[in-house]
């Protein structure tokens, strides 16, 4: 089976200026692959789909990429109608399943036995949902994603483990709210952050 | 004021307030208000399936300039403690919390509810706010948002039934 990372380095030339929000474990390895002030970290497990469905709101002129796990994909269940429901065509959302608590610990979660992700995100009223069984797949699957412009959900099964000494983000998370917004407002060329009075 | 004219009151109060993408989950009692928010064209309207996503997603529009608001019960305010903390609170990322407040004073079967909504508000270090008027809607409103914008934090508006317009 392929790692989390091999999946995310074939994406990388393909992601091109898009706004990704990341879990924990993988900002690391997304941001070591792409550097960028457009990477979000957010804190509450579970909530990087539905963080990315408000700034794809926001931004409809904008890609935006949900890098999600299962863990947090099946914390935030509910999450998955509202996404459909809102239908931003301008969100992509990869799921890497990798069947565990990785960052928890390492305790299974239901994807490695019944619970099926893909058929969990067509049933909440994604237009596109499918699994990917290599990285090739999954810039094929990816590419057609973003010129489609329609919601798509696209999970891979995922090997266990990171690469080693991959740098920690250098920045708390008020100034990755900063960064991400001045790097909004720096592209879209638009004054976002209010001054203070 | 009747619900539906208190409804309008609340709705132009937030739209005065410069509100324009807001997150809502039903309770009876802010049923017109959701429904008058829905009908604004001003106003960005997300029906949520569960409070806590609606945290999330507010806060994803605030990163690209939106001024959110979510509209709730008070249980559903319960349902979001961990995201207002590490999302809301940790990052520093102002909503507007408009509270319908079940097991207010004279309220039937919500006591336990009420009872805890005010010490977990508190708690969080969430600044609350109750208007029992309708004349003092528009400026709560008005100050909430300023005080929600300018400290960069959750600021919760706790709505009565007096204040909603209906039947006790």
């Amino acid at each position: 089976m392929t790692t989390r990372y091999e999946y995310l380095e074939a994406i990388v030339p393909l992601a091109g200026d898009a706004l990704v929000v990341a879990t924990g474990g993988t900002i690391r390895e997304w941001s070591a692959l792409r550097p960028s002030d457009g990477n979000f970290k957010p804190r509450t497990l579970g909530l990087v789909s539905s963080i990315a469905l408000g700034v794809a709101l926001g931004l409809p002129h904008r890609k935006v990429l949900a890098l999600d796990g299962d863990g947090a994909f099946l914390m935030n269940l509910c999450g998955l109608p509202t996404i459909a429901w809102q239908n931003p065509p301008n969100l992509i959302h990869l799921l890497f399943d990798n069947q565990c608590h990785e960052a928890a610990g390492g305790g299974v979660t239901a994807t490695s036995t019944v619970a099926d992700p893909v058929a969990l995100a067509r049933a909440a009223g994604y237009p596109h949902a499918c699994w990917v069984r290599n990285p090739e797949e999954l810039q094929r699957e990816f590419a057609a994603a973003w010129k489609r412009n329609e919601l798509s959900l696209i999970a891979a099964k995922v090997e266990l483990g990171r690469p080693k000494n991959l740098p920690l983000l250098p920045y708390d998370e008020i100034e990755n709210k900063y960064r991400f917004m001045r790097y909004i407002e720096a592209t879209e060329k638009r004054a976002i952050v209010e001054p203070p009075r | 004021m009747d619900a539906r004219g208190s409804a309008q009151l609340i709705k132009e109060a937030l739209k005065e307030a410069g509100i324009d993408f807001i997150g809502s989950l039903p309770d009876l009692k802010i049923a017109e208000l959701v429904r008058a928010v829905e009908q604004e064209p001003a106003i960005k309207h997300i029906p949520l399936c569960r409070e806590e996503e609606g945290i999330g997603i507010c806060a994803g529009a605030y990163l690209t300039g939106k001024k959110t608001a979510l509209i709730m019960q008070n249980g559903g305010f319960l349902n979001c403690c961990n995201a207002l903390t590490t999302t809301s609170l940790q990052f520093e990322i102002p909503v507007l919390l408009l509270i319908y407040y079940a097991g207010d004073i004279g309220d039937r079967g919500f006591s336990t509810l009420g009872s805890v909504t005010e010490p977990v508000l508190q708690a969080l270090g969430i600044r609350h706010y109750t208007p029992r008027r309708p004349e003092e809607i528009k400026k709560t409103m008005r100050g909430a948002q300023v005080l929600a914008q300018d400290s960069k934090r959750p600021v919760a508006v706790l709505l009565t039934k007096d204040v909603l317009g209906v039947e006790p």
